[in-house]
């Protein structure tokens, strides 16, 4: 059997999680690695949920908020792109590739969107191979 | 009735015993009235090996409460924290190095045969220098906190930690109630003004002096983050206050928080990244960022900076 990745995906109650929803009454198909956490606002997901995510054993993490400008509290997705910019810088040093992490905007009327994020994000992680292979083989 | 306590260092540089006196008063009462010192190698000569040297088995007596303080860094220190753990029923790690690594954890951030390489032979050592092999204890992988090898019942960081607390923490072991320590950041027990951020939008080094009228109290001068300094008092645990303020801050000089992250697991450079662009502060202007993990790089939260290979990875 081949490795398939484990991918944990924050989804804003808002949007993406409707969108999930969504997705699931059309019975649109997604990848079954993505493990869905609801979060109130992506702007809530603090970068050591990520990291912790990552040190468990999850082999990518995406975040998925609402259309700039369009958050359900002002400002939270404009909050979560800046956190975004420290995890994708910090991850290196931590010892995990960037690709394993990804921030993404939809709506709550995009489900296409959704299953494209979650397709893109497990095929990528799967070529990859397993989160810390490196440090194992190093 | 009295407490055996048994105190026992690690790789550490003694300040925290230096604290340990510095209790004062209340240190007296301590050593004379409810502690029985049982083990103390910087006090007194106690051998591992019996006190002939006739042993063949590393041993320390058996205590009530044992302080350990300095990280694990090798064989020797993992073979007397193990001893220690084995043979005090209650195990307390003491100041930053044994709770979070300390600075020689700054290690860890760093090749370890070429930290090893550089310690022994530079390029202006006599040649023939290398790296001993014999008469001393083989050193780790990398530098460990206390807690990674063994189960530690009670984290007192600082660097030094506060006497203050020190004392609070054997007199509840006396008394056989729960500690009262701090859980706070250092920003919480900071008097300084805060009138929002809003103007910065990087953060530099303290290489001049901060603004304040020498005869205001610190009460009267504004937050060094808000004047732009890096300061690392949002993620750093309060406990410092000497008489009522964060020391470095009454000096008026930013925290470089050496009392390790606030919530024990928490990752001090990560979380300051995080708050500084939170609050819309260019987090690249942080020099050398990995520096703010200079105490608590245990838990392998400082590793060696990987090289990338030539070829992009997967």
């Amino acid at each position: 059997m081949g490795f398939e990745p484990k991918i944990i995906a924050f989804c804003c109650n808002w949007c993406s999680y409707a969108a999930a929803d969504l997705a699931g009454t059309a019975r649109m198909q997604y990848p079954h690695n993505v493990r869905i956490i609801r979060v109130m606002c992506s702007g809530m997901v603090h970068p050591e949920l990520v990291l912790d995510a990552l040190s468990h054993g999850a082999d990518g993490v995406i975040v998925l908020g609402c259309h700039l400008g369009e958050c359900h509290y002002q400002d939270g997705n404009h909050k979560a792109l800046a956190r975004s910019a420290v995890i994708t810088e910090l991850l290196e040093d931590f010892g995990y590739e960037t690709e394993r992490y990804e921030i993404s905007w939809l709506s709550s009327s995009e489900p296409d969107r959704l299953v494209k994020a979650f397709t893109d994000i497990t095929e990528r992680v799967r070529k990859m191979g397993p989160v810390n292979a490196h440090d194992l083989a190093g | 009735m009295s407490v055996r306590a048994a105190l026992e260092w690690l790789n550490s540089c003694s300040g925290c015993e230096i604290a340990i006196l510095n209790i004062g008063e209340a240190l007296v009462p301590l050593l004379t009235q409810h502690l029985d010192l049982v083990h103390a190698p910087i006090l007194m000569d106690h051998k591992y090996l019996g006190q002939r040297g006739d042993g063949t088995e590393l041993d320390i007596p058996e205590a009530e409460v044992g302080l350990v303080s300095g990280g694990v860094a090798n064989i020797e220190h993992l073979q007397v924290l193990v001893k220690m753990r084995e043979r005090c029923r209650v195990l307390i790690a003491l100041g930053t190095c044994a709770t979070h690594g300390g600075i020689p954890a700054l290690m860890n951030g760093q090749d370890r045969r070429e930290g090893w390489e550089g310690v022994f032979a530079t390029r202006t050592t006599d040649p023939g220098c290398s790296v001993p092999d014999i008469e001393v204890p083989a050193p780790l992988d990398r530098v460990y906190a206390c807690d990674e090898k063994v189960k530690i019942d009670l984290f007192l960081p600082g660097c030094p930690p506060n006497p203050a607390l020190i004392a609070e923490v054997l007199m509840a072991v006396v008394e056989g109630r729960d500690p009262v320590l701090p859980q706070k950041s250092v920003c919480d027990t900071c008097p300084a003004k805060r009138e929002g951020k809003g103007a910065v939008s990087v953060v530099r080094r303290f290489l001049i002096n901060a603004e304040f009228l020498a005869e205001d109290p610190v009460g009267r001068m504004r937050c060094l983050l808000e004047q732009g300094f890096m300061c690392m008092g949002p993620v750093t645990a309060a406990g410092c206050a000497g008489r009522g303020l964060p020391r470095c801050i009454e000096a008026r000089v930013p925290c470089r928080g050496c009392f390790g992250p606030v919530r024990r697991d928490g990752n001090q450079m990560l979380d300051m990244m995080n708050a500084l662009a939170s609050n819309g502060i260019d987090f690249k202007s942080v020099v050398d960022r990995r520096s703010l993990l200079r105490f608590s790089g245990a838990h392998g939260l400082l590793r060696p900076v990987k090289k990338k290979p030539a070829a992009g990875r997967g």
